[in-house]
């Protein structure tokens, strides 16, 4: 169903307050029918941006774009966009079927086709049942439904969340994901999403929007941002990572070959981006892509090292495993590999393939 | 709240002693309104409620309360009108600008009364707006302001201004964001604000001495001159339906503010 939904693009946007810059020059292109995540920690822009997207906070520089047209001067009511706040927004002197007709009541649509498009849209989050009731008689999962139901009864252009999940636990969390995605496939419209967690962005978004201090640091589908970010703050924001620093020694046939101490470390990058030698390199390794061996198992990368600390997670171990040359490398090993239970102070062989690390560069401040 | 301190016995003492401070003048008023006798006195043989049937059977008492009330109420919507706008006008720019505007608000309440008077009467004269029941009304309705003022910034204190964005969002203009969204969220500020502005000009005294004569006669005026010119009990028995009338109207805003609590 996609196509249904308008594009959206952010020229240079700039938010300035005074001497602090929250957003600095941020451009970026959401297509027709696409979910994507601005995803950062806290103070980092992101709710900035997606307020200069409602309409709700004006840029200082830059222009908001719909279908290429500038709607950058256009107050909020005027816009046409659904938007789930952080908390809901639903109006607690309401019932549920009154906070979703909201909107239709502002367009002065008539009674019939009002309860009708309420009834679809309550129908679409499965509330069919509360219509009579307040929002504060619903649970958190269901007032985010709710909130849900009330943004995309009226065929907006584009639906704003703005951290749609952050108020709930962890597990209604991860199922309410799942709906939202599933919606999203259904209704076919472009979703800008606001978060800071990211495992709610690599798992709802088709494109994922990293920002750090009010700049967009990097941009893409969530597996690319995962397996290959460019910059350290990427592979440290975006799931864990452990970070080896080196120098170039010489090349080989499927990249080349850091120092650090006595230890040497193959990495593989494409030819075109082989850096010179002798230069400073700094390489992203997942724990997960670090494997246990065993005395006899080979690997493009080995290093010893003692099990300084360890936690037992259920479905698998984090060691922090304490190497000669490389400092402390964190490790992820689900339960079933791990040969037997780790122990502080057990010596360990660890290993990784010259594909499993990822040159990235330092930020810039 | 189960472990807190509890109170230790010179503590309840003195709050005992200044509530019975508070209540005890007032409650004076019932047994002499009950009085058997002609003057201002307590019952000496029987209780009697012949006093209240002289007041509910006189006209003049009569005239001042249904006027009272009369200019209450307009005066209520006065204040209810403009000082409900001011405080949402106020909220919305919330500037260092609006302090001030919602300080000077609150002078009809830190002036003296009297200096107030003595204003209004010099300016009502030349406006020819004295004893006259427009004249009561504004003035009455201009100094309940205050109150109105407090309590709806108090409940748009409270209020989500998220709310507001999201009406906003989904397209409502602010005229339908104010009616739908913000004032349904302030309607019990803003009836706790008019129980008071009513009550304010209900017993109001000394700007009426000020501005009003023969024609506008209030309750308040009428028991003043009833205790100057004769000691008649009747006004006892009128301070008394006064106390309850606006004793019920404290209840009623109590209840309101339980509900809105709950």
């Amino acid at each position: 169903m996609s196509g249904t939904g308008h594009a959206l693009a952010l020229r240079g946007l700039t938010k300035r307050y005074g001497s602090f810059t929250a957003v600095d020059s941020v451009s970026l292109k959401v297509e027709r029918g696409e979910f994507l995540t601005l995803l950062g920690p806290s103070g980092s822009g992101k709710t900035t941006i997606l307020m200069c997207i409602a309409g709700f906070v004006a840029p200082t520089e830059g222009a908001v774009l719909l279908d290429g047209a500038d709607i950058t001067p256009l107050p909020p009511e005027r816009r046409d966009f659904g938007m789930v706040f952080q908390g809901y927004a639903l109006f607690p002197h309401m019932t549920v079927a009154e906070n979703v007709a909201f909107p239709l009541r502002v367009r002065k649509l008539g009674a019939a086709e009002r309860e009708a498009k309420v009834k679809a849209a309550l129908d679409l989050v499965q509330l069919g049942r509360f219509a009579d009731r307040l929002p504060r008689q619903l649970s958190g999962g269901q007032q985010q439904r709710v909130a849900l139901a009330r943004a995309l009864v009226f065929d907006p252009a584009l639906l704003l969340l703005d951290e749609p999940l952050s108020a709930l636990d962890k597990k209604l969390r991860a199922e309410l994901q799942e709906e939202l995605k599933a919606l999203h496939r259904r209704v076919g419209r472009t979703f800008v999403n606001v978060t800071h967690d990211q495992e709610e962005a690599l798992s709802l978004s088709d494109r994922v929007a990293i920002l750090n201090h009010g700049k967009l640091v990097q941009e893409g589908p969530p597996a690319h941002l995962y397996e290959h970010p460019r910059t350290r703050f990427v592979a440290d924001f975006l799931g864990k990572s452990n970070f080896l620093h080196g120098t170039v020694q010489e090349s080989v046939p499927e990249g080349f070959v850091i120092g650090a101490g006595t230890t040497r470390i193959v990495q593989s990058v494409a030819e075109n981006r082989r850096p010179a030698h002798g230069s400073p390199v700094l390489l992203s390794l997942r724990p997960e892509k670090i494997a246990l061996l065993n005395e006899d198992d080979a690997a493009d990368n080995v290093v010893t090292g003692r099990i300084a600390a360890w936690s037992y997670l259920g479905a698998g171990y984090t060691l922090v495993v304490e190497t000669p040359d490389l400092g402390a490398l964190r490790v992820a090993l689900p339960t079933w590999q791990a040969p037997i239970a780790p122990g502080e102070g057990l010596p360990v062989r660890l290993g990784w393939s010259s594909t499993a690390s990822v040159p990235v560069v330092e930020d810039v401040a | 709240m189960d472990h807190a301190h509890r109170p230790g016995g010179w503590t309840v003492a003195a709050a005992w002693m200044v509530a019975i401070y508070l209540v005890l003048p007032i409650s004076i008023v019932i047994p002499v309104s009950l009085t058997d006798q002609r003057f201002l006195s307590l019952p000496q043989e029987a209780l009697s409620l012949r006093h209240y049937a002289t007041v509910l059977g006189s006209e003049a008492w009569l005239g001042s309360i249904w006027q009272s009330f009369l200019i209450a109420v307009a005066a209520t919507v006065i204040a209810v009108v403009a000082g409900t706008l001011c405080a949402i006008g106020c909220w919305r720019l919330s500037r260092r600008s609006t302090e001030l505007v919602r300080a000077m608000m609150l002078l009809p309440i830190i002036i003296p009364s009297i200096v107030y008077a003595v204003g209004l009467y010099r300016y009502f004269a030349k406006i020819d707006l004295l004893d006259r029941f427009l004249g009561v009304a504004i003035a009455h309705g201009v100094t309940g302001i205050p109150y109105v003022v407090i309590t709806v910034s108090t409940a748009l204190a409270a209020f989500d201004p998220r709310l507001e964005q999201a009406a906003r969002g989904m397209g409502a203009s602010l005229s339908q964001t104010l009616r739908w969204v913000i004032l349904p969220r302030i309607a019990p500020g803003i009836v706790s604000g008019a129980i008071f502005a009513f009550i304010h000009s209900w017993d109001e005294l000394v700007i009426v001495l000020f501005i009003a004569s023969r024609d506008v006669f209030t309750l308040p005026r009428r028991i003043w001159d009833g205790i100057n010119e004769n000691l008649d009990p009747a006004m006892a028995a009128v301070a008394v339906l006064l106390v309850v009338f606006t004793l019920g109207l404290l209840l009623l805003d109590l209840a309101l503010r339980k509900r809105r609590d709950a």
